[in-house]
């Protein structure tokens, strides 16, 4: 792995989507080192002294592109202490430290590429979708699943990649429905929860396709399993895993 | 408390002034060595700074050297060990690792070298049941004949492992073209060629892997130290698992979980969820180096530019200095491309010379200049490797000639202009006929 930098950042912007999920931007005090789409970041909220141990921190996918130096994108969602402690202490203006890169979840795009994200296990394909190119060689789908529109925190990005990239092909999931008034005329999700048989007709080649899983672990876990029961090589499916 | 730190560091620069402060030149008594620690109060500070951390093991120092080494280098990875002699074999080793699949080097693999050099660029292939492959190397710039490489491939042949000796880069072009057509790995030992290029491009960066070594001898120094440099992700995390004790885990010390994944993975028969930070992938060693020798590098790293410099003009003077001599002496030479960062001096006596290399070097020495032979001459005449199981190919004619009549004297950056005309006038007394 490329050497691993401890940096101290400055929160600058905290960003709200509301039911517990947030999107930090960060200003780095040195310039990132080189990492690659898909890898992620260690958090620490506690002040770290450089020649003593580094402190308690967790671990966030990276969700800007490694093009970037100057900054950084993580987004979160309160599900434990930590995060907890994240929403509670973190204002913008404040210093935390980070620690990078880590992860062998890199999200190549060399073949016919499966992106499948639930909640804010989207963010590690964020950098990847930024740095897309328009003549992009290979299909490209995007399988984004949220509770409801306002947690797809990305759409903008996904939107934005998607007018630009011819061979990028993005589809939304929201498990609520959304109001008329908040849907837009280009915004039409499939109600209900990803799954299999609702992304394998979109697929060129399906059993071609390298498929690249992020979010919660059931969703992980489930769609693993179904890919593996649709025949689709072990070697086939990459996967974001966390305890 | 951090004022007290500050006091401590002033009163260490205070102490470097009067300790280390360097004493004019008296070519009587002042022996010129051919190698050495060049440092100021930069290192003493940082040595001071990273003890009073106390943190002892690699930290803030040893991440900030690794980072700036593969800057320097252009590298994605750099890797910290406790000598050069231990990244040859963190090096060479990783590529046995079974995670490599059927690309792994396997016992009776052969690998290509030289036997005139240092014994642990040939060491880690014996260790790790592979066969080397000798070719001879050419006199002047100590570097394996092409021709003899191409010769030496056979259906075995799976590595080629050498070292730019004494700063001299190999001939990368005919070796990386080996490489490529005949799928090998490439090990590129580096320990004497900090800083030499070819093709305008730092050595180290053209194999696989690649080691550095920071023995006082060597372009820059942490007294004991080495790196294991790759481009090659998956290489660096084999290479990091050899040097940490074999281990899985990535972890440093001191930190837990960093791959979110400690509690929940399945290894060999192991029961699922077993501490990932005792899990053993690799039969490891523990070739770790302490935080404050990586902070004596962070200070030498930066005057590592100036380093090169000065050694390259040393070598200039010397050679311009020397070239009379040339009937009687082969002098260095780089091979075309290259431009070395000069390890040494490095000097053949002709066979037909009228004197014999021993007869120098006795007169140099006498006369307060250090020497060292080429390491160690052939290495297939020393005990340990006479009996070793290998393949020659052709002869061995120049490195014999090397065991005999070769030696090298210092171009360290401690070497200054008054030291140069003692060492001319020296020489200049023994080829005009004094003797001791």
């Amino acid at each position: 792995m490329t050497v691993i930098r401890k940096i101290c950042c400055v929160v600058h912007k905290i960003v709200k989507h509301g039911n517990g999920v947030y999107t930090l931007e960060l200003f780095p005090e040195k310039s990132l080192p080189v990492f690659r789409p898909g890898q992620f970041l260690h958090l620490a909220l506690d002040v770290y002294d450089p020649s003593g141990f580094w402190p308690d921190s967790r671990a966030f996918s990276i969700a800007s592109s490694p093009q970037v130096r100057d900054k950084l994108r993580v987004s979160y969602a309160v599900k434990g202490q930590f995060t907890g402690r994240m929403e509670r202490e973190l204002t913008e203006g404040k210093k935390v430290w980070i620690k990078l890169p880590y992860g062998e979840f890199v999200v190549e795009g060399e073949s016919p590429t499966a992106l499948i994200a639930g909640g804010t296990g989207i963010t590690p394909f964020c950098g990847f979708l930024e740095d897309l190119r328009p003549n992009q060689a290979n299909d490209i789908y995007l399988f984004y699943g949220a509770r409801c529109a306002d947690l797809l925190i990305y759409r903008e990005l996904v939107t934005k990649v998607a007018q630009s990239v011819l061979r990028f092909f993005p589809y939304y999931f929201v498990e609520i429905a959304p109001i008329s008034t908040t849907s837009s005329n280009n915004f039409h999700p499939r109600i209900g929860l990803l799954a299999i048989e609702q992304i394998w007709s979109h697929l060129s080649n399906p059993l071609h396709t390298i498929y690249y899983l992020s979010g919660p672990p059931l969703m992980c876990q489930t769609f693993s399993t179904e890919l593996r029961a649709c025949q689709v090589p072990l070697d086939h499916i990459r996967i974001d895993a966390w305890e | 408390m951090s004022n007290l730190r500050e006091k401590i560091l002033d009163l260490v620069k205070s102490y470097y002034q009067e300790k280390f402060i360097e004493k004019k030149y008296n070519p009587e008594t002042d022996r010129i060595h051919y190698a050495g620690r060049v440092f100021d109060e930069d290192e003493l500070v940082n040595l001071v700074d990273s003890s009073l951390d106390f943190f002892l093991t690699s930290n803030r120092y040893a991440e900030e050297f690794e980072a700036s080494f593969a800057e320097f280098l252009g590298i994605s990875s750099a890797l910290l060990v406790n000598s050069g002699s231990s990244a040859n074999l963190v090096a060479l080793t990783a590529l046995t690792s079974p995670k490599l699949g059927e690309r792994r080097l396997k016992p009776g693999d052969e690998v290509l070298t030289v036997a005139a050099g240092f014994p642990t660029t040939l060491a880690p292939i014996i260790q790790n049941h592979l066969v080397p492959v000798f070719v001879d190397v050419s006199l002047g710039d100590y570097t394996a004949i092409p021709e003899r490489m191409i010769q030496a491939i056979s259906p075995k042949t799976r590595a080629i492992m050498m070292a730019h000796t004494l700063g001299v880069p190999f001939d990368l072009d005919i070796v990386l073209d080996l490489v490529k057509r005949h799928n090998l790995w490439l090990v590129e030992d580096n320990c004497d060629a900090l800083g030499s290029t070819y093709r305008d491009k730092l050595t180290g960066g053209f194999g696989h892997i690649a080691s550095h070594s920071f023995y006082p001898a060597h372009h820059i120094t942490m007294g004991e130290g080495g790196c294991v440099v790759t481009n090659d992700e998956f290489l660096e995390k084999i290479a990091r698992s050899i040097r940490d004790w074999g281990r899985d885990c990535y972890c440093t010390g001191g930190e837990n979980n960093t791959c979110g994944k400690r509690f929940s993975q399945q290894f060999g028969s192991l029961p699922y969820g077993y501490d990932h930070k005792y899990v053993y992938s690799h039969i490891g060693y523990n070739l770790k180096l302490t935080d404050m020798q990586a902070a004596i590098g962070v200070a030498q790293l930066k005057k590592l530019p100036s380093f090169i410099a000065a050694r390259k003009n040393n070598f200039r003077f010397l050679l311009e200095m020397l070239q009379p001599y040339e009937d009687c002496l082969i002098l260095p030479k780089a091979l075309p491309n290259s431009d070395p960062a000069w390890f040494s001096f490095v000097i053949t006596v002709r066979p037909d010379a009228g004197f014999t290399r021993n007869e120098l070097t006795r007169f140099l020495e006498v006369n307060m200049i250090e020497t060292r032979n080429l390491f160690s001459g052939n290495l297939l005449k020393h005990p340990a490797f006479e009996n070793i199981e290998r393949r020659v190919v052709g002869d061995l004619y120049n490195t014999d000639l090397i065991m005999n009549n070769t030696f090298f004297i210092g171009v360290y950056p401690g070497i200054k202009a008054p030291h140069i005309e003692w060492i001319a006038s020296v020489f200049h007394r023994f080829m005009t006929g004094e003797r001791v």
